[in-house]
């Protein structure tokens, strides 16, 4: 008696819970999820990404995105946690040099044909190009340039913006004062100081991949010589790109190397600070690096969701959009021209002239041990540890080991 | 009561009898262990026997590497600095440490005027997050913009600002000073407790006999608190062998590789170059130190015991 009653009572359950899970795999095949990981901090770009979104998942029932923040200093322990879990996201936004290693882990899955990139920037596609397969798509790009204080500049009497090293060195001397440091970049011993290392490297015609070279020694050497004179702060090595922003919006920089991201933070914490633009100074060419971010579309997740929100994002309004919110550059030229024609956006047109100048890092697999070994050599010789020549052939002999 | 009945009874009270009530009681926390802690060490000591890097990560079947991945590390320059510089770090945090924490508990243990809120103040270095901390000393560090240059330079003991933690130099003497800050508290509070189980007669008795302060502090305090301060020493070295955190935040390592330990330098290898078997290889040898560290307090305990 007892027996059946529980018999009866259990079966009245599993179907009302047949009928609930019924109704849930119904209504999941009208919307299905799909997760994005980005690791921006910065509020604006948020928000920007945000409402993309939100007009994503309103203006179709097919697919519901969700992003998901991780902080930069995270992005890659999640990404390779998630990746020998096989817990990863369906779509990541992610730093473009990073792009070849993880392209090389196998997570990413082939978009080859799925997107025209003709007219893309060559640096950007080549990010999340390997042997010819393409595993992503460029999100937008940037590039770095100098920043000098106009203000700083006359008082000193400089007529006009250094052009050259020896332009840029003079100026600096003429700028350095007790309380300012005539220039700074942001130094790391990490990707972002091999990032703002890189054009003066590159400048002299030298590759990422020939340090010990007349040019790598070249550059070490006038970095140093920067640091010694005392016209840049040996405490670059400590500062983010963001630390660098500050101290230039603070009046204790005169010149910066810096990204067009920081512009719109700038005009927001200093609207009363008069600066302004230029090419970063040449040794042989100009030279600047690409940066930005790729969207890659996992290997396994929902590939369909993720290439359907990719269409949307990809169209010329949506880029456009998330371009100017942010301060950045779209990787496809046609829509990177129709960018900043408004007169107060004047500033950003020098970042678009410096990158026809702008090279992309590696793409290659082993990139971060090459970044590395860039980033430990300026910093020897940034802190006296060691001369150019031998931080040179120590960087060469690391990289000859991964490069051949 | 039929006898199968009878049976099951039994069989029951045999399987709730005392010592297997205790097992009963210890399963929950031991499986706890198994898969929180068992699994990633031994996941972790595979990992460091494999080739694993960006390449294989995802792979089913990883590469065999024996052990040439421990070989790698013990001819890599920046491995043995890191273990160099780990070992330093702890034994001068923990002697400062352990010598200033000492005289404190000492001194608050004289019962004046406001010296328990006063000894609970002191506490604060120890329950501010780490990040905070680092975070604090490194503009307290700050060459052109820290207190402490301005403060040596208004005082008129330097002339020029020292780079504290940009010159390769005296960045580790930055990290010591900010960790001993962090771990007076841990030592001061542990001896406080210490001495309040030594009986105040036996300090009357010894000064009845003769006995002056010194005599009374190394014949009668020291030897009594000698469980404690193995204790003391012991935890510390492991909480202090094992710093991250401050490191991470004051210096990431930094500059050119002079304030690396055992523990950054492992989260750099695998977490921002890829090499996750080399980098498990160094948090091995890291485990590996600590565990002979732990059986010397397990057996320092035991002593106590019996």
């Amino acid at each position: 008696m007892k027996l059946r009653k529980i018999t009866s009572v259990m079966m009245a359950a599993a179907m009302t819970m047949g009928l609930l899970a019924g109704s849930v795999t119904v209504s999941a095949a009208e919307t299905e999820d799909i997760t994005l990981w980005y690791y921006w901090e910065n509020e604006g770009h948020q928000k920007a990404l945000g409402e993309m979104i939100e007009k994503y998942n309103s203006g179709q029932s097919d697919y519901k995105l969700t992003a998901k923040y991780v902080p930069f200093a995270d992005f890659k322990k999640q990404l390779s946690i998630g990746a020998s879990a096989s817990e990863l996201p369906d779509l990541v936004l992610l730093d473009s040099p990073d792009h070849a290693s993880y392209a090389s882990m196998g997570i990413f899955a082939d978009v080859t044909e799925k997107f025209d990139v003709s007219n893309y920037y060559e640096g950007p596609v080549a990010s999340c190009t390997i042997d010819d397969v393409l595993y992503g798509v460029p999100f937008g790009c940037n590039c770095l340039a100098l920043y000098y204080n106009t203000d700083m500049l006359e008082a000193a009497g400089i007529a006009e913006a250094p052009q050259t090293w020896d332009d840029l060195k003079a100026a600096a001397e003429k700028l350095t004062t007790d309380n300012v440091s005539g220039l700074a970049f942001c130094s790391l011993q990490n990707e972002e100081g091999t990032f703002n290392f890189l054009p003066w490297l590159w400048s002299t015609g030298a590759s990422s991949y020939e340090m010990n070279s007349e040019g790598g020694i070249k550059a070490l050497t006038y970095v140093k010589d920067l640091v010694d004179a005392g016209v840049m702060s040996k405490e670059c090595i400590n500062w983010t790109q963001g630390d660098v922003m500050n101290q230039f919006i603070s009046g204790n920089v005169a010149m910066m190397v810096n990204g067009p991201w920081q512009i719109p933070t700038m005009k927001q914490e200093a609207p009363d600070l008069n600066w302004d633009v230029t090419l970063i100074p040449k040794d042989a060419e100009f030279a600047s690096d690409i940066g930005g971010e790729n969207y890659a579309v996992i290997a396994g997740g929902n590939e369909d969701g993720a290439l359907n929100f990719l269409d949307f994002a990809t169209q010329e309004e949506q880029v456009s959009f998330m371009m100017n919110a942010m301060g950045y550059i779209s990787a496809d030229k046609a829509i990177a021209d129709t960018q900043f024609s408004a007169e107060e956006d004047a500033v950003y047109k020098k970042f678009v002239e410096q990158m026809e100048y702008a090279h992309a890092r590696g793409p290659l697999a082993e990139w971060p041990e090459v970044s590395d070994a860039i980033s430990l050599a300026f910093n020897e010789v940034m802190t006296g540890s060691s001369s150019p020549e031998d931080a040179a052939a120590a960087a060469q002999a690391t990289i000859d080991g991964i490069v051949q | 009561m039929s006898d199968g009945e009878v049976k099951i009874v039994k069989k029951r009270r045999r399987l709730f009898q005392y010592e297997n009530v205790g097992i009963l009681f210890v399963l929950p926390a031991f499986v706890y262990m198994l898969v929180f802690v068992g699994y990633p060490i031994v996941k972790n000591v595979i990992l460091s026997f494999q080739d694993v890097t960006m390449r294989t990560l995802t792979a089913a079947s990883k590469p065999f590497a024996g052990l040439a991945n421990y070989t790698a590390i013990f001819h890599d320059a920046v491995f043995t600095k890191a273990l160099v510089n780990t070992l330093v770090f702890t034994v001068a945090c923990l002697v400062v440490q352990f010598l200033i924490g000492f005289a404190l508990a000492m001194f608050f243990s004289r019962n004046f005027k406001f010296s328990k809120p006063v000894r609970g103040l002191l506490m604060m270095p120890w329950m501010i997050p780490i990040t905070v901390t680092a975070l604090m000393f490194k503009f307290i560090f700050g060459t052109d913009v820290g207190i402490l240059n301005y403060i040596l330079q208004s005082l008129g003991l330097i002339k020029d600002n020292i780079e504290w933690l940009i010159s390769t130099n005296t960045a580790m003497l930055g990290i010591i000073c900010a960790n001993i800050w962090i771990g007076i508290p841990f030592n001061m509070i542990l001896i406080s407790t210490g001495l309040t189980t030594i009986p105040k007669e036996l300090y009357e008795s010894a000064s009845i006999d003769g006995a002056n302060k010194l005599q009374s502090f190394f014949r009668i305090t020291v030897p009594l608190l000698k469980p404690t301060i193995e204790s003391v020493l012991i935890l510390g070295f492991i909480y202090t062998f094992k710093v991250f955190d401050l490191v991470y935040v004051m210096t990431s390592g930094g500059p050119v590789n002079s304030t690396h330990m055992l523990s950054t330098y492992s989260y750099k290898l695998s977490f921002e170059m890829f090499k996750y078997s080399k980098g498990s290889a160094v948090a091995n040898v890291l485990l590996v130190i600590l565990l002979i560290v732990g059986i010397f307090y397990l057996r320092a305990t035991k002593e106590d015991d019996m």
